[in-house]
């Protein structure tokens, strides 16, 4: 069973803050780690290869600093990782993204199963998953919170509803975007860390030409959206969670009613 | 080539295990006094038990630095649990690995170090705390070996260790140079411990007194030769003492973490009373001491690694950091104010755990005077 999970390094937090003038992400401070959706991806990749043998490829697209999810996922147990870094992939847009992922997964070949996240907490667009199966031309599934059954042609999953779930069969390969109902990630070992960091870890970095693709293809150029402006939503009102027990909560609470003058 | 740093990743990912699974628990477990087997368990199933040894006796090929890191966070969230990894890392296991046999190390040494078998280091005495030349514990040489008579005291992990390294006395008249360590597996003959002690701070780990009856090891047993004993403590003396500046280091991070967000909360006089700067000093205070107390234990952390002799920096840093940790954990207390002195908050546990530190690897009273041993010969 051969294995490709697709992650992504996004800032570890849901309160992201943008600079106002810029419209950019204010990343100073805020700690990088693999998008969580995609631990889980992670997780079912390595039980399978567990389970069933096989090799276990990450791949992920990004600037250098994109290293440390990868040493992260062998550290986890993946086989090998691939790093798609270059300037030319600099401003993509989710088409162009999936077009740069579908293009090095084609280039890696011989793949039974592809796991991503449902979507990063970065961008929410959960679009990158459905457009490399489209580009691919393989079957997927989304929202995968169990895995029942596999054999050699196929897959048993059941995919999460709204109201329920569908149990869905689908031949390999096959893509797969999961959600955090359907493991507990492992952490990963140390021993296998630090091997990661070493110069003869498993982890490659292709660029645009390794690849295949022309920087017209790619990137900002190759995007069919732009993004003209970001900005931060603004709270009419916002909620504040007090800490302690009863009565410390009670006390607080009675202060800052007269505070605002309602008692 | 572009690749990771080993020492950000190993911090970054075990502050998340802390994060994640560790502080969540941390005032539970301590409240229950009673040791985490399975948090260790999953400490020892990422490998960091073996962090500082190669990977042929199962280790994870790390060194001393990432060993400090990974205690430093574990500290951050439950300093009792910290102490007991920090000892299976090394004191419990580095006489094993270097003088075991390789049976002792299928035996012993690659069980322990997946947390599998608990292993303890027995130094102190009633009688012979920072004077080892006291250590009355006997080992009298036999036909097929040793057999040890005597006890030990404060032992971590006494009560529940499957092994032991144990420093006796094999020639009273030699005094320094007859100490030897021996290994005891718990289930020697004669070999039994008294119940755990009741401590003030760092609750879960277990302390005790350890008692030898006619214990007989074999010849193998005796760890390092004859007459060389000390050397299994001098090998690591510089490591045990940064190791206890790590843990140092991350109970000040948490009673620092701890008041940065209460004095962000805590409203009076119509502020948050991080406003004020007699609380501010704390902050800067303990900001300050942190900043430099890291610098102290990066800087012999890798002179270990290259082996570069620091036992003087070490002790510096032990002294320098615990000292700092102490004043922080009290500073912690005084921001909370009366909720510092109730069991409702964790500053509570900090300052109670901080007294754990100033006995291990030495008092601060001993290493003073060796500090300025060195400045006045």
């Amino acid at each position: 069973m051969n294995i490709i999970v697709l992650i992504k390094q996004v800032p570890d937090t849901t309160d992201v803050k943008l600079d106002p003038k810029t419209g950019s992400l204010i990343r100073e401070g805020v700690e990088s780690i693999i998008n969580p959706d995609d631990r889980h991806a992670l997780e079912a990749a390595i039980s399978l290869k567990k389970a069933e043998g096989g090799k276990v490829t990450v791949l992920s697209m990004g600037p250098p600093q994109t290293i440390d999810a990868l040493s992260e996922a062998i550290g986890m147990g993946a086989n090998e990782a691939i790093l798609l870094s270059d300037s030319a992939f600099a401003g993509a847009d989710t088409w162009s993204t999936s077009f740069t992922l579908g293009k090095s997964i084609e280039k890696i070949g011989g793949y039974d199963l592809i796991f991503c996240g449902r979507q990063a907490i970065d961008g929410d667009t959960a679009q990158i998953g459905p457009q490399v199966a489209d580009y691919l031309h393989v079957p997927q599934v989304t929202y995968v919170f169990e895995i029942e059954k596999i054999q050699k042609k196929n897959i048993i999953v059941k995919k999460r509803l709204e109201d329920g779930y569908e149990r869905v069969q689908c031949n390999l390969p096959a893509l797969l975007t999961v959600i955090g109902e359907l493991n507990v990630p492992r952490y990963p070992m140390v021993g296998r860390l630090i091997d990661a960091c070493k110069e003869k870890s498993p982890i490659k970095i292709w660029n645009a030409s390794d690849i295949g693709v022309q920087a017209k293809d790619v990137g900002l150029e190759g995007s069919f959206t732009q993004v003209i402006k970001t900005f931060a939503p603004k709270f009419k009102r916002q909620g504040e969670m007090l800490e302690g027990d009863a009565k410390k909560i009670a006390g607080t609470l009675v202060e800052k009613l007269k505070e605002n003058k309602l008692i | 080539m572009l690749r990771s740093d080993p020492e950000k990743l190993i911090r970054k990912v075990m502050a998340r295990f802390v994060d994640e699974e560790v502080i969540p628990v941390a005032r539970e477990i301590d409240e229950k006094g009673e040791f985490p087997f399975d948090l260790f368990k999953k400490i020892a199933d990422m490998g960091v038990l073996g962090i500082r040894y190669p990977k042929k006796v199962g280790g994870s090929g790390g060194n001393t630095t990432l060993y400090c890191i990974a205690m430093e966070e574990l500290a951050r969230g439950l300093l009792s649990l910290a102490a007991v990894t920090a000892m299976q890392c090394l004191m419990a296991t580095n006489g094993l690995y270097l003088y075991g046999t390789k049976e002792m190390h299928e035996e012993y040494l690659r069980p322990a170090l997946r947390g599998e078998k608990i292993g303890a280091f027995q130094l102190t005495e009633p009688e012979a705390g920072s004077d080892l030349s006291a250590v009355r514990t006997l080992a009298t040489k036999a036909s097929d070996g040793y057999v040890i008579n005597g006890m030990k005291t404060w032992s971590t992990s006494g009560p529940y260790g499957d092994f032991h390294t144990v420093l006796c006395q094999t020639d009273p008249d030699k005094k320094l140079r007859g100490l030897m360590f021996f290994f005891i597996p718990t289930d020697t003959p004669g070999f039994s411990h008294s119940k755990k002690f009741e401590t003030l701070g760092t609750r879960t780990s277990a302390l005790s007194e350890i008692y030898f009856n006619n214990c007989h090891v074999p010849p193998e047993y005796m760890l390092g030769e004859l007459g060389r004993g000390l050397d299994v403590l001098l090998t690591i003396l510089a490591e045990i003492r940064i190791m206890t500046a790590a843990l140092a280091l991350g109970l000040h991070r948490a009673a620092m973490d701890d008041s940065i967000k209460y004095c962000k909360e805590r409203v009076q006089f119509g502020k948050p009373i991080g406003k004020y700067q007699l609380i501010q000093a704390k902050i800067a205070n303990m900001a300050v001491n942190l900043e430099a107390g890291r610098l102290m234990v990066d800087k012999v952390t890798h002179q270990i690694d290259n082996k570069i002799s620091c036992l003087n920096e070490a002790s510096m840093g032990k002294y320098f950091t615990v000292e700092s940790a102490c004043s922080a954990t009290d500073e912690a207390m005084r921001i909370f104010g009366a909720y510092g002195y109730s069991m409702e908050y964790n500053v509570q546990r900090y300052y109670r755990d901080n007294r754990f530190l100033l006995y291990g690897g030495g008092t601060h009273e001993v290493l003073q005077t060796t500090i300025a041993r060195q400045y006045l010969r």
